[in-house]
Order: structure tokens, then sequence, then C-alpha cells
């Protein structure tokens, strides 16, 4: 036997000689090239101030900056997109017009004119001149018109350079970030809407229900799981989704409570017992699956394993984290007594309270 | 005459009776638990100012009224996500960025069957109130709820309100993670991905908030694979999502996205998804770029970088087969040329010790 595991061990060796440790250790080298995460913040002073920022409102804009370089600077780069990465195609802020702006101000770093202006291009010429370093400049531009929605940010690509006409290589850039809001919205698109319901049964787009608002569970038993259900329907056209909390203490009779496990747990008959699931179950027969084509919208980890229940008080049970077509979830409960349990009638209310995300 | 008074007496009687009885009935009367309302509203208020503005609140009942009673709570963030946790006890106290003591809305409001209604609600912002963020929820409780059950049922919805006060104020987002990120689906949980054998579909990434203003990051992400080839996501945050004040937030973007339109109860809305970006197996090199800042403050930037492998399972089975193969040919070969230098190779033969 022996003598087996020693030419095993020869044969072995062979194999070593023709696939090196070395190919191996790159191999294993490769996967456990882990690059960490990093980050770093550059230009420590640019930003930009706008006197007014109600949408396609006419006003002034402060653009401040430090130059970083110490070089001769002969122009100054205003490029107005909505994406701030230099390098991304510049799509022109919707509703945006600084065609007519006038250089009002400017401190620090100063001597500057308008050379050219377009609906969305500004550069500031001025003989080059070396830049002294240390305080901040600020630019202030009049009339210019303040892009028209709310919902989007826009930026200004600013950069210096040498020539007086904006041509050449650039010394410094960088973005500045801004956005247009409102004190009242103007409702010029169809306002984001959250519909929900609730009760013992709903129709799916929450059109009707049988307006029953309570569940009888029966008689309690240390033998048997008492069982119920309540369905809700919810949908959103907003873009950040919805989240459902279930709200409310425990089943109590005066001073004595039911316990609900605060863990995913089985059904324990003969034990104190409150909880609930989203789904489909077989112990007990109880619940459905959630009713609708659309999957944003789903249920709580914790609440979507079958034969599993909870509750705690506050808990998000079903949520989509954007737009989500109306989808229907049944809530299963089940109730399970120790024969210990004070006896009385056991009663809660719980609240389903549905939320826009943010 | 006898039978008259006896009707007359028999008419007051019901006429009483219905006096005390339907007040009765109107008091426990059911209500509708069907309602659709604006999830989220958001105004930028200088001090001393104020906003009126109005919410629309629609019963979808097409028999019950709604009758709703509102109040304004504070929340918070639940986790890294987007879910507020409501502040519903009414001993709660109030926080910090609490929008309660300026936002007015009324008490109550009974909405008709397959009707709306319109709220005014007010935010009035303190001439001496420093610049930040400031945010509350509406919640509008339903009457449902009674009845001889153990367990009674009542449906709420909740409106988050945001303001924000311009000035000069505190802001400070760190980057925390960034990389692959898989969506929970169907139960699942969520999470970053180093070496995964699903394709990835979302880049995600987490932002440490320790300012004191939600923010709302805009920026673009490039992705490379090894062999050099890019894809730019440029919208990380299409959503407008924030980062809530002390909130660690961390922000999912499609690789590819699927836009879509549906008709939402009786609309046409812009949906989006994410769908299959087509990767190639093998080492992908992930670069990040942030921008934030409120208006007439500094706009900071935030750089990160991050990795990951895309290795499915017929992938590393191909990959196996392929080494397998390739260390066949060369123990051939190597084997030829020993055997053609040194002639055939004799057994070792073995010696104990």
């Amino acid at each position: 036997m022996q003598h087996r595991l020693f030419r095993f061990h020869i044969h072995l060796f062979n194999f070593r000689s023709i696939v090196p440790e070395e190919l191996l250790a790159l191999f294993l080298a490769l996967f456990i090239f882990i690059v960490p995460v990093s980050a770093d913040t550059r230009f420590e002073t640019r930003g930009l101030y706008m006197q007014s920022s109600e949408p396609s409102a006419t006003t002034s804009y402060t653009v401040s900056l430090q130059y970083m370089t110490p070089q001769p600077v002969g122009s100054l780069d205003m490029l107005f997109c909505i994406d701030p990465i230099p390098y991304m195609p510049c799509v022109t802020p919707p509703g945006l017009d600084v065609s007519n702006a006038a250089l009002t101000a400017q401190t620090g770093e100063t001597g500057f004119a308008i050379l050219n202006k377009s609906p969305n291009h500004i550069i500031l010429t001025r003989l080059p001149s070396m830049i002294m370093g240390g305080s901040a400049s600020s630019y202030k531009l009049d009339n210019i018109v303040n892009p028209s929605q709310a919902n989007q940010a826009f930026s200004i690509r600013l950069k210096s350079l040498g020539s007086i006409d904006g041509s050449g290589s650039q010394i410094d850039f960088g973005s500045v970030r801004g956005q247009v809001q409102t004190g009242t919205v103007i409702e010029t698109q169809v306002p984001p809407m959250l519909i929900f319901c609730a009760a013992r049964v709903v129709e799916d787009d929450c059109i009707g229900t049988d307006d029953t608002y309570y569940t009888d569970m029966g008689t309690l038993s240390a033998k048997s799981t008492l069982t119920a259900q309540s369905q809700m329907a919810v949908g959103t056209n907003a873009t950040g989704g919805f989240a459902i909390t279930a709200n409310g203490s425990p089943l109590a009779a005066g001073t004595h409570t039911i316990d609900s496990p605060t863990a995913p747990t089985p059904s324990v008959p003969g034990t104190d017992q409150f909880g609930i699931n989203l789904v489909a179950n077989n112990e007990p027969s109880v619940g459905i699956n959630p009713q609708g084509t659309w999957a944003n919208a789903v249920t709580s980890p914790d609440y979507g394993v079958p034969n599993q229940y909870k509750y705690v008080s506050g808990d998000v049970v079903a949520y989509s984290p954007n737009v989500s077509l109306m989808k229907k979830f049944t809530v299963s409960y089940i109730l399970n007594s120790s024969p210990s349990l004070h006896a009385g009638v056991y009663t809660t209310t719980i609240t389903y309270i549905a939320s826009g995300r943010f | 005459m006898k039978r008259f008074k006896g009707i007359v007496l028999v008419v007051v009687a019901m006429l009483l009776g219905a006096t005390y009885l339907l007040p009765a009935l109107s008091a426990n009367a059911q209500s509708s638990a069907s309602l659709s309302i604006v999830p989220k509203k958001n105004y930028v208020i200088e001090p001393g100012k104020s906003v009126k503005d109005t919410i629309v609140i629609r019963n979808l009942d097409s028999v019950q009224p709604l009758e709703l009673s509102l109040r304004v709570v504070d929340f918070t963030f639940t986790d890294d996500g987007g879910t507020p946790k409501l502040m519903l006890d009414e001993s709660a106290p109030q926080t910090t960025w609490s929008l309660r003591p300026f936002l007015t809305v009324p008490q109550n409001v009974s909405i008709p069957p397959s009707s709306s209604q319109t709220l005014n609600i007010s935010v009035a912002i303190p001439a001496n109130q420093g610049a930040g963020s400031y945010y509350s929820a509406i919640i509008y409780s339903s009457g449902s709820g009674t009845g001889a059950g153990n367990v009674g049922l009542s449906a709420s919805g909740a409106t988050l309100v945001f303001t924000s006060i311009p000035g000069k104020v505190k802001e400070d987002l760190s980057l925390k993670k960034f990389g692959a990120y898989d969506i929970a689906a169907n139960g699942n949980t969520s999470g970053y991905m180093f070496v995964t054998d699903k394709e990835p579909q979302s880049i995600g990434y987490t932002l440490q908030n320790n300012g004191n203003v939600t923010e709302s990051p805009v920026g673009s992400i490039k992705l490379r694979d090894m062999f050099g080839r890019e894809q730019t996501i440029d919208n990380v945050n299409p959503s407008g999502s924030l980062a809530l004040i002390g909130q660690t937030r961390t922000y999912t973007t499609c690789i590819k996205l699927a836009p879509q339109t549906v008709d939402f109860n009786g609309v046409k809305t812009s949906a989006n998804s994410c769908t299959s970006p087509g990767l190639w197996p093998g080492y992908y090199h992930a670069t990040l770029d942030l921008f934030y800042g409120q208006n007439g403050n500094n706009t900071q930037e935030i750089t990160g970088v991050a990795s990951f492998w895309y290795l499915p399972l017929w992938f590393i089975i191909v990959l196996a087969i392929v080494i397998l193969a390739l260390a066949f040919v060369v123990w051939r070969v190597v084997t030829k040329i020993r055997t053609a230098l040194y002639g055939p190779k004799t057994k070792k033969r073995l010696h104990r010790r």
C-alpha cells in the first residue's frame, strides 16, 4: 500500500513539473487583486450663487473660483451643460440662455470682459497676466435666464487658458453645480402620485374594496394556529418609488400581550406568537404571493419568506425603488397561544402607511 | 281620533328616533381606505418668508367617503436606502431638522366617493432661522380600523416635505463604498459584489453625509473592461435621491437603462429599469466622478475607483478546459523533447530507508 502511495506521489511530481507553481501563483494573484476605494476632492474653492433659483427667471449668477496654477491667464471659458464632466458631450440645460449676459462685477483676478457669448457659452478675456495665488476670484453675470426644469441639476464647466480667446490648452479646470428650484410647484407635468388602499379584500386598482377593515381570527387555542389575511394595493409614478410600513402594537388584552417574533420564525402552536408575512404559505395554509406583473414592487426580505413570520411595528413590509404600476399584496396573519396565556379578548389595530421615498 | 293620535305618536317617535340614531350611524359609518396622494414636496424658502401651496388628495373608493385626519411628524432614515422612518409616537422629541414648527396643514378632511379635494398648506420660515435642510412628513390617517375583530386595519398615506433655507451651510459628503451592486429582488438582500457569476446590471456607491443639509449628487461613472473598452453612465442619480442629514446612503444606477413608457392610472409615465449591459466575462475597472453643492456654496467633487470580476460558471468551465488542454499540450511537448534529448525515461527505483 505504501509503495502505491509513493508511486502516486511520483506521478503527481511529474504533473507539477508541467504546471509550474508560478502559473498558479499568478492566477491567484490576479484573483485577489483588489483596488481599494479611494476618494479625493479637487478645487477646494469654486461655487455658484444664483440670485434667483426660480425656473426660467432672469437673474444674476456669481461664479467663484480659486486659480491654482501660477501661470499667465488670458481667458476664462464658461460652458453651461447638464453634465459637469468635461469630457462628456455638452447638452444645454433646457430653457437656459446666457446670450444676453453682462459682466457687472469681478473680484480677485480682475480685468476681464466678455469676448464671446452664445445661449450656453461665455468666454471672458483680458490681457494675459500672472495669477497671484491666495484669494478666490468671483465674476457676477447679470441677465441670465434660468433653466426651466426644476428637477434637473446643471453645471458650468470652467477652464482657464493662457490665450485671450479661449483657444489652446487649458491651465485649470473644474465645474460648478446649480439647480433651479421653486417655492410653489408649477404643475407643467403630471404630478407624482401615490395610490394606496387596504382592506380585507381590495381591487387591483383600488377603486373598490369590501369595506371590511377588521378580521376576526376566532378563539385562541394552544393546539391550533389561527390565521387571517388582508390585502393592500399600491402604485406610484414617482421616480423615488414607495415604501409601506406596518405600525401598531402586538395583540393585547389589557396588560397581557401576545409577543411577536423579531426575526422570521416558523409558526409554532402552543407558544404565544403573532406574526405576518406577504407571501403564500402552507404551514399553515394562508396567503397569496404578490399579484401584478410589475417587478419593481417587492416584499421586504424578512416578510417575503414562505412559512416564516415576523412582526415589528414600523418595519417596511413592501417597497419599490422607483416607478411601479399597481401591485397587490396579501398579508397573512398567524396567531398562536400557549396554555398559560391569560384569558381575555386580544385585539390590535395595524396601520399600514404608504409613503414616498427620498 | 284615537287611531289618528296613535299614528301621530308613532311618527313623532320615529322622528325622535331618527334624530338620535342618524348622528350615531354617521359617526360609525365606514370610511374609505383608498387614497391617492402626492408622495413628496420640495420648497426653497428664504428666512422671513413663507410659501402657500396646495395638496390634492383623491378618494378612489366609489362607494365610501374618505375621512382623513392629518398631522405632521418628523422622520429620519431607516437604512442606507430612501425609506423614511416615521416618528409616529406623539411624544417623540422634535428633531433638529424638523419642519413641524413651520408647516401648517388642516386637521381633518372629508372627501366624497370618487372625488378629490385640494388642501391648503403653508410653510413659514422665521426671519432668524439658519440655513440648511428641514423636513417632516404629513400623515393622512383614514378612519378605518374599527370593527368587531381581533385585528383592525387602517390605511394611511404620507407626504414627505423638504424645505431648503438658502445660505452658507456645512456640506460634507465622503465616499464609503463603490463597485458593482446586486439590487435586491424577490426577497433577496442587496449588496456590493467583487467576484460574481451573475452579470452585474448596476453600479452602486455609498456616501456618508456629515453636513447639515440633504445632498443630491450628480456626476458620471466610467466602466472599463480588461480589453480597454469603455462604457459611460452619464447620470448616476437619475431620481435625484437624497442623502439625509447623518445618513450613509447607497445610490444605485443601471449600467444600461431600458427606458419605457407605461400607463399609470390613465397617464403616461416614464419608467426606467436595468437591462443586461452585455458585459464580457473578466475584470472591470470603474471610476466615479461626483459633484455636489448648494446654491451659493462651493461645488465639491468626489472621485473614486473600484473594480470587480465577472466570472460566470460557463466561463470558468471553459477556462478550466482550456487550461487543462494547454497543460496537456505542454506536457506532451516537454515529454517529446526530453525523449529526443535524453532517450526514453527510466522509472526511478524507490528505496526505503
